[in-house]
């Protein structure tokens, strides 16, 4: 090439001369000025690299120390990931889970297909439930896929879904090498609505009253043998035949008593091993008192509502444990949810239930405080 | 005489301090940049084009992903596009919500900035993971309030979609202890570092005519010494209501757009320490019970626009009345920063483009979108 190109040489690279750029004494600014960014030099040669060096030793010396204090920036604060696991929010959002009544085993979804419009990139696909019978649709989905691989988690399906059927699950260890086991299948989303409490227990405990309520509803709708969740088929079964049973004993028929069959289930669904409000779950005996409280604070309030039955809420305020092992016992109320779904109607003074809320979240801020304490404790 | 050539290289599309899918081509001297040229396009993934398909509310966590440092501030500013064409009012303690929002992120985004800018110095990882642990901290918050660390579509129209946690204040009043000292740390670090010093003084000048020209906005204009933020030039949410300082640089360099950041992070601290003041007076809930958000707006176009941590955010909308907005375009500061990249390189070393690069602070994902 020619030596033209090289007229293109530079003459600003050594910059001085163009460090006397002029500023303009700003403008009016409200509540505020504009500040100029004052630049400074180094005292002495070397001063400042010293003075970084210091940061640099004090934070190695104080790495030693585990730190738990957030006002401090010292200290280590690593969490050794797997074997410790930072507690997660409530709101903490992963994919999206269907649920189903522990008690019954049905689904709460109605195939209303809000979740199916929102989601943005179009994940959820569903199909509804149809009568065997007569062919018509029913509130009820037969199948439900969620693709978890093209999910983004945004939430929405669980904030429109009138019956609060569709939830963000925390779990996010959904790493495989197997990618079509990411397009999720109804039985692979179906969590029982105790993990979904576990989880999440004041948000549950703000939609746990309009969610059993709709529930009840379509519940008439439904036929049968229709949206229940399929892990929990023979369970129910079983319950039912176990009703008959007692039927034919006894004559006064009682509501249903599934829960001891349910025990068994829970236990065979991994996750919700430790989820189930009545599980044994001795290792956490702060929870479990607090729960119990929960319990009793409940009842107290049903019984100031409806003074007829009052020897229901006994044994429920004795605690799921009794229900649970003695297998004929009448009117199980053996999940504090259910029991109050189970209850007769009652004819209560308006402000009851809102007293009963209020109870019920102020038990559950109670046992979030003393979980904390423990851990504090421990640690 | 010996004759020298100029040598066109790419650097590019995948360099490590290229902050993302990105090419300069270069036309160089020896080791001095005669021309660069910035070409970007490859992470284009049709953002604007499948806003048009979705609806309002649909979009929202689409904004997350555009600059995914500060999902909070596109959701601001895309909210509050809406809010405009739709006519929606916020109450009171949803915009001191959204602001307290915005402000931390502003925070995260210049702690991350920085890091990565003395990263590309030759700094590598102190600076970076002082500057990624304050970020982690308040992310930490974000994830307490929305659910998610960066996606966090926690903006609705009218609102944000639920209340501060009861936890949310006191461990915020404590990250506030935490943040003067990160700063001052930062500053003891490098403020007169000699090293820094000399990689940043005097180089990527951009003189205050050509940003203007170029509509560069953000930290790189008031680098450049206007005084220009959004934030005062046209309040919008409840700005008005605070006090706080523009900081602005004298040269143009590099070194300025580094302390401009430091200031701000200062300056978004205090408005968070009168949020906090004023929060527990502010009237209504975290969201308007009234509106909708499956939102059918009139016919009409709006655009809003938010000092977001890189600069002016704007979103334009156009309703045709329907559920869908007919045309939605992004003004994304990153893209408008980045452009004068050529000018701001043209006569440096080699090796300070990449420095030059990391002080305008860009993200892909709102360069392309
Ligand atoms: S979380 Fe969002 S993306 Fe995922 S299924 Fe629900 S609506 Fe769709
Ligand atoms: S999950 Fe909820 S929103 Fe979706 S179809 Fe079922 S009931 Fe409707």
């Amino acid at each position: 090439m020619s030596n033209d190109t090289l007229t293109h040489s530079v003459t600003f690279t050594e910059a001085p001369a163009a460090l006397t750029v002029v500023v303009d004494p700003t403008p009016q600014i409200a509540r505020g000025s504009a500040v100029i960014v004052e630049r400074r030099r180094p005292k002495a040669a070397g001063w400042s690299l010293l003075q970084g060096l210091g940061v640099v030793v004090d934070h190695w010396r104080k790495s030693f120390r585990k730190l738990d204090d957030p006002t401090q920036i010292a200290g280590t604060f690593t969490t050794e990931y797997p074997e410790e696991r930072l507690p997660l929010p409530e709101a903490y959002r992963n994919m999206p889970i269907l649920l189903f009544d522990d008690a019954t085993g049905h689904e709460l979804c109605t195939s209303c297909f809000q979740c199916q419009r929102i989601c943005p990139p179009q994940v959820i696909h569903m199909t509804q439930a149809k009568d065997p019978e007569t062919g018509k649709p029913v509130p009820a989905v037969s199948e439900f896929i969620i693709e978890y691989d093209a999910c983004m988690s945004c939430g929405f399906c669980a904030e429109v879904c009138p019956f609060d059927a569709i939830k963000m699950d925390h779990d996010f260890e959904l790493s495989t090498a197997n990618h079509p086991s990411l397009t999720v299948h109804k039985a692979g989303l179906l969590r029982p609505v105790s993990y979904y409490q576990s989880i999440a227990p004041t948000f549950w405990a703000e939609a746990e009253a309009s969610a059993y309520k709709k529930l009840e509803a379509n519940k008439k709708r439904r036929p049968a043998s229709i949206g229940i969740a399929p892990q929990m088929i023979e369970q129910v079964k079983a319950a039912h035949e176990l009703r008959d049973d007692q039927q034919e004993a006894d004559s006064p028929p009682a509501p249903v008593a599934i829960a001891p069959a349910l025990d068994a289930g829970r236990a065979a669904t991994p996750a919700t091993a430790s989820a189930a409000p009545a599980a044994s779950d001795g290792d956490l005996p702060t929870d479990k008192a607090a729960r119990l409280a929960a319990i009793r604070a409940r009842n107290e309030a049903k019984k100031a509502a409806e003074q007829a039955a009052p020897a229901q809420a006994q044994p429920a305020a004795e605690g799921a444990a009794t229900a649970l092992t003695t297998p004929d016992a009448p009117l199980t109320d053996a999940l504090p949810a259910a029991s109050e779904r189970t209850a007769p109607p009652a004819p209560a003074t308006p402000d009851a239930p809102l007293d009963e809320k209020a109870a019920r979240l102020a038990a559950i801020r109670a046992r979030n405080a003393a979980k904390k304490a423990a851990q504090a404790e421990e640690e | 005489m010996i004759t020298t050539d100029e040598l066109q290289i790419n650097i590019g599309p995948q360099h490590p301090s290229t902050h993302g899918v990105f090419r300069m081509l270069l036309t160089v001297d020896g080791e001095t940049v005669v021309h660069l040229e910035p070409v970007f396009g490859y992470l284009h993934r049709n953002h604007e084009q499948l806003a048009e398909v979705n609806t309002y509310l649909q979009n929202m966590p689409y904004t997350d992903r555009l600059d995914y440092f500060n999902s909070m501030a596109n959701n601001h500013a895309y909210a509050l596009a809406v809010e405009k064409l739709a006519g929606i009012e916020v109450p009171e303690r949803a915009e001191y919500i959204r602001v307290l929002m915005v402000e931390l992120t502003r925070i995260l985004n210049h702690a991350g900035a920085l890091g990565f800018m003395i990263n590309d110095m030759g700094a590598w990882q102190t600076p970076l993971a002082f500057g990624i642990r304050e970020r982690e901290k308040i992310l930490d918050l974000f994830e307490l309030v929305s659910g998610a660390r960066m996606m966090c579509n926690y903006f609705r129209f009218g609102g944000v979609v639920r209340d501060i946690p009861d936890e949310f204040i006191p461990r915020m009043k404590k990250l506030m202890i935490a943040m003067p000292a990160y700063m001052d740390e930062l500053e003891r670090l490098l403020r007169e570092n000699e090293i820094l010093l000399a990689r940043s003084e005097g180089i990527g000048i951009l003189p205050r005519e050509v940003a203007v020209s170029y509509g560069v906005t953000g930290p790189v204009l008031r680098g450049s010494g206007i005084a220009y933020d959004i934030r005062k030039a046209e309040p919008y949410s409840i700005y008005d209501r605070f006090d706080f300082d523009v900081p602005v640089g004298s040269v143009g360099d590099v070194y300025d757009r580094f302390l401009v950041r430091i200031e701000e992070m200062r300056q978004s601290r205090r408005i968070l320490e009168q949020i906090i003041e004023q929060l527990p007076d502010a009237s209504g809930g975290h969201i308007n019970p009234k509106a909708r958000q499956n939102v059918r707006p009139p016919v009409g176009d709006a655009y809003a626009r938010v000092e977001s941590p890189k600069g002016e955010l704007g979103f334009y909308l156009v309703s045709d009345g329907g559920t869908k907005p007919y045309r939605y375009k992004v003004r994304a500061p990153s893209f408008i920063n980045l452009t004068p990249l050529g000018d701001m390189c043209r006569g440096y070393k080699v090796a300070d483009i990449v420095v030059i690069l990391g002080s305008i602070d860009i993200v892909m994902g709102e360069v392309d979108r």
